[in-house]
């Protein structure tokens, strides 16, 4: 048996759940889409260098930074104690 | 957001204010570097932490977002209020929250946590001569 729908059925029976989703849709993703890009650990780094509290209040230019000594030491894959390079710096190490 | 930029104002106000928490805590000064490095981290990191006004009483937090590297640097003075495994600790929350995409509130965590342990009380009466032996 085929059911003509009226253009007011149509309105009420798709119309209608279109919009409650769509609705529902917009306020899950809304804040994800105010805040931007997320960062996603094993994906790449979009953003430039941020320097909180840095020399300077602009932003480093990396390409302008020292060259660097090579590492002595094996990067460890867990967080520990680490000792300083060139001088008795203290410090920690981390991955993730 | 602009696009692009690492943080938001909000978060960036948040770091900020952990930072601030942080030196007025412990007296020190604090710096946060997030950004990629040319070559090893830990090297790049000790280059950030020399170009800062006063190095040797600097805590700098170094964090890697693309190779997932975390790096704090503790100058040669503020390694007496700051000790290794203190740093570790704190490496160890963020690591955490990072693991997990919160930068910033791994950020915030840290550096608070940086300024807690760095934390020295107050001499009372250290200017008191009667109690000067």
């Amino acid at each position: 048996m085929i059911v003509e729908l009226s253009g007011h059925s149509l309105l009420v029976f798709v119309g209608i759940p279109v919009l409650v989703i769509a609705v529902l849709a917009l306020l899950v993703f809304a804040s994800s889409i105010a805040n931007g890009p997320r960062y996603r650990p094993g994906l790449s780094w979009w953003a430039p260098p941020v320097w909180i509290n840095g020399p300077t209040a602009t932003k480093p230019d990396p390409a302008n930074l020292p060259e660097l000594p090579e590492l002595t030491s094996a990067p460890g894959s867990t967080a520990t104690a680490a000792t300083g390079v060139a001088r008795t710096l203290g410090g920690a190490s981390a991955s993730w | 957001m602009p696009a692009g930029d690492a943080f938001t104002p909000d978060q960036l106000y948040d770091i900020e204010k952990a930072v601030r928490y942080a030196e007025e805590t412990s007296g020190l000064h604090f710096s946060v570097y997030v950004g990629g490095a040319d070559s090893e981290t830990r090297p790049f990191a000790i280059e950030l932490l020399n170009e800062l006004d006063d190095p040797d009483r600097t805590v700098l937090v170094y964090v890697d977002p693309a190779g997932r590297r975390l790096e704090i640097v503790i100058g040669e003075l503020a390694k007496r209020q700051l000790s290794d495994s203190s740093a570790g600790l704190a490496a160890l929350t963020m690591q955490t929250s990072f693991a997990t995409g919160d930068l910033t509130g791994g950020l915030v965590t840290g550096v608070q946590q940086l300024g807690t342990h760095a934390h020295q009380p107050p001499m009372l009466h250290a200017n008191d001569e009667a109690h000067k032996l």
